[in-house]
């Protein structure tokens, strides 16, 4: 509803107010009149006084004084002798004239300043009702722009405006608009700045037409203002607050790879510095077996360095949100065969069983880093698998997915690790025991969750398992169909 | 020793320069450095050179603008070598007209291999080119379109056909993805590096004794594909 059409619905609600008023009067006097030669003058005076008083506890001020007038004239003309005359004869009814006058005016204006008294508590009740709904509904908020959206439909509740704009400064702003089109082609009706102790936070740009902004709205609108100023004050300090903490998260992160990576580092530094000098030196003969395992030893320990600062890259690459997989269709089972093609001499004591169908849908993946979720899951299961057992590579396709699990038949894990051992450092078992960054499965984690997919850990009836899914769709298209052609060479 | 072929390193890395040149130099090749990239291009245009290998990241300038710039006068083989993680250079210099790559840290063996493939395809590209190509039980004989394990002819199609007649004539050398789809299928195509996966499996399936661990057509992550044939 448009404010024109408000303001003109008042002014006939007033108008019949009045109307109704002296039609009451009217009436009340054509029933006295009946019965006047039953009715005392005196009791005639008195009665017109209930009326009189109903009608300004409904109406207000203006009815009540203007019937009690029309009531005095009403009772002097009819009911006061002599009949149909303004004129009085005796003294006594002169009393009774002003006396009724006086008692009908001041008790329409004791009423009538209680019903006044009474509306502006209630307009007070309700603005407290408002601003009470407005931080309730602020509270527990920690974004700014569902702060701006609340404080910008309750601004637009309570003022009936017919464009609501928020203008939120700070270090990311933006504006918040209600209803969602371009504002008005004129300056706004109201501006209230939303200030907060730190200054200026933005401000309430308030369009209605019609109906002027009365002070009372103005004060609040501002109220309005300083509550969402407040909030967005909290909110902001929030934010700073637990970036400070994950500031002094990756701080502690940081001294932790660092001393994690220098015992890593060091490991095969000292196998690589001992053999390359014992094979300088004198000690180790030309012809001795010894030279062929030194040497050995120094080409493997050098492979491990690498994969150690390839990982340690790869986990820097995903904590800095780097790691933007480079998709395409790809074969499943063909990343698998280069993996284990190249992983053949660590697996010389296991068996590996690789069930895939051959009607595997193309995934789309980046090819690389499936080769090192692969690589690290293979190599997991080696680590802690017993000798002479099976380590498998499961995959198949599901409604949306494609599910593959890398199953061994090594020592189970605890349940409460299971959701744990994809942390970073994280290690069941003592560090000297097994060798390794402690990076392998979050960088599994970070890749396969790049790719949009999941991956967990389970403890089986006969070992332990690595599953992950992967996404068949990407961007939502299906995998391609290939062009094929016949025998024809 | 004077027609011993002719090496020049550029890499900016002392240590990496003083193991190649040990290296090679023990192979009986001759060998020259440059730690820069501006220097070694001057010592290719002067030394004339018969391989070149050539970091990618010097500190002077691009890598794969070395190759770029060599590649406008002289079709002189060139080996690159990088760090794991940027396949996308060692693609993009490939594609500029790079021969082979190898990653760094590297074994002995695979930078030998490497040099002698670049140096044959090169001494071959004036001569006439091999025309049957065998690997192990497989001969692929390009005149006659004839591929056969042993004596018993194997049946590809006419992709699959032009698919291995383009590997097998590239023997040793890593062809990307790229370069492989606009060979066999057209520019249009140079995108769909899904056709190479399903293809190279059937290729797989029909030539390898255990298609799931090639010994022929060798997967290289990230950059393309490589068929190895009998030296």
């Amino acid at each position: 509803m448009n404010s024109a059409a408000m303001r003109s619905l008042s002014i006939i609600l007033r108008v019949w107010q009045y109307a109704l008023s002296f039609m009451l009067i009217v009436a009340l006097t054509a029933i006295f009149f009946a019965l006047r030669e039953v009715l005392e003058t005196t009791l005639i005076a008195l009665l017109y006084l209930i009326p009189l008083g109903i009608i300004t506890a409904f109406w207000g001020l203006g009815p009540g004084i203007s019937s009690a007038l029309i009531a005095f004239l009403a009772f002097n003309y009819f009911f006061i002798q002599p009949y149909y005359t303004f004129t009085v004869h005796r003294p006594t009814d002169v009393v009774i004239l002003v006396v009724f006058l006086i008692v009908a005016v001041v008790i329409s204006q004791l009423v009538g300043r209680a019903q006044t008294g009474l509306a502006a508590a209630t307009a007070r009740e309700l603005e407290a009702t408002q601003l009470y709904e407005l931080s309730t509904a602020l509270t527990g908020l920690h974004d700014d722009y569902a702060i701006a959206q609340i404080l910008a439909k309750q601004v637009q509740a309570v003022s009936r405006g017919e464009y609501v704009e928020l203008n939120i400064t700070g270090t990311r702003p933006f504006a918040f608009h209600l209803p969602e089109i371009e504002p008005p082609n004129r300056p706004p009706e109201l501006v209230v700045p939303i200030q907060a102790a730190r200054g200026d936070l933005g401000e309430i740009r308030l369009w209605r037409a019609g109906l002027a902004i009365s002070s009372a709205e103005k004060r609040l609108l501002q109220t309005f203002a300083s509550q969402g100023a407040l909030a967005l004050e909290r909110t902001w300090l929030a934010q700073a607050e637990s970036r400070a903490r994950v500031l002094e998260e990756s701080d502690r992160l940081k001294s932790a790879i660092l001393s994690s990576v220098s015992h890593e580092l060091r490991t095969p530094l000292s196998t690589i510095k001992a053999a390359a000098s014992s094979l300088r030196g004198k000690e180790v003969s030309w012809d001795s077996p010894a030279r062929a395992e030194l040497i050995a030893a120094i080409d493997d320990e050098a492979d491990h360095l690498n994969l150690l600062v390839g990982n340690l890259l790869d986990m820097s690459r995903i904590e800095s949100g780097a790691l933007k997989p480079k998709r395409e269709w790809n074969i499943l089972s063909e990343i698998v065969g280069s993996v284990l093609a190249r992983m053949r001499h660590l697996a010389v004591e296991h068996k590996i069983e690789i069930d895939m169908p051959e009607d595997l849908p193309l995934v789309p993946v980046d090819y690389v880093q499936m080769e090192q979720v692969f690589t690290n899951l293979v190599s997991n299961s080696l680590k802690y698998a017993p000798a002479n057992t099976v380590v498998g590579i499961r995959a198949k396709a599901e409604d949306e997915s494609i599910r593959v699990q890398v199953s061994n038949q090594g020592p189970q894990v605890p349940p409460e690790h299971l959701e744990r051992i994809f942390d970073k450092f994280y290690r069941i078992t003592a560090a000297e025991r097994v060798t390794g960054t402690g990076l392998g499965l979050s960088i599994c984690k970070g890749i396969i969750e790049a790719h949009g997919g999941r991956i967990w850990a389970e403890n089986l009836s006969d070992g332990f398992a690595f599953n992950f899914t992967l996404p068949l769709t990407w961007d939502g298209a299906q995998p391609p169909r290939i062009p094929m052609d016949t025998e024809v060479e | 020793m004077t027609n011993a072929p002719h090496i020049l390193v550029i890499d900016d890395e002392p240590q990496i320069l003083r193991a190649i040149r040990t290296i090679l130099t023990e192979k009986g090749f001759r060998v020259t450095t440059a730690s820069r990239g501006e220097e070694g291009l001057t010592l290719a245009a002067t030394n004339e050179p018969d391989l070149i290998i050539l970091d990618l990241g010097l500190p002077d300038m691009d890598g794969v603008e070395v190759c770029t710039r060599l590649r406008e006068w002289t079709q002189t083989p060139i080996i690159i070598l990088s760090v794991r993680d940027s396949e996308r250079d060692k693609v993009a210099a490939l594609d500029m007209g790079a021969d082979d790559y190898l990653t760094k840290p590297f074994g002995i063996e695979e930078l030998l291999a490497r040099v002698r493939v670049a140096l044959r395809h090169s001494g071959r590209a004036s001569e006439s080119q091999s025309k049957v190509v065998k690997a192990g039980p497989i001969t692929i004989d390009l005149v006659w379109h004839l591929v056969k394990r042993g004596e018993e002819e194997i049946k590809l199609t006419a992709t699959e056909y032009k698919l291995l007649a383009y590997l097998a004539s590239n023997h040793g050398r890593v062809l990307t993805h790229q370069s492989i789809l606009t060979n066999v299928w057209g520019a249009a195509d140079a995108d769909h590096t899904e056709y190479l996966r399903v293809y190279m499996r059937q290729l797989r399936k029909k030539l390898e004794d255990d298609p799931e661990s090639p010994q022929y057509i060798l997967t290289e992550p990230g950059i393309g594909y490589r068929f190895i044939a009998d030296e």
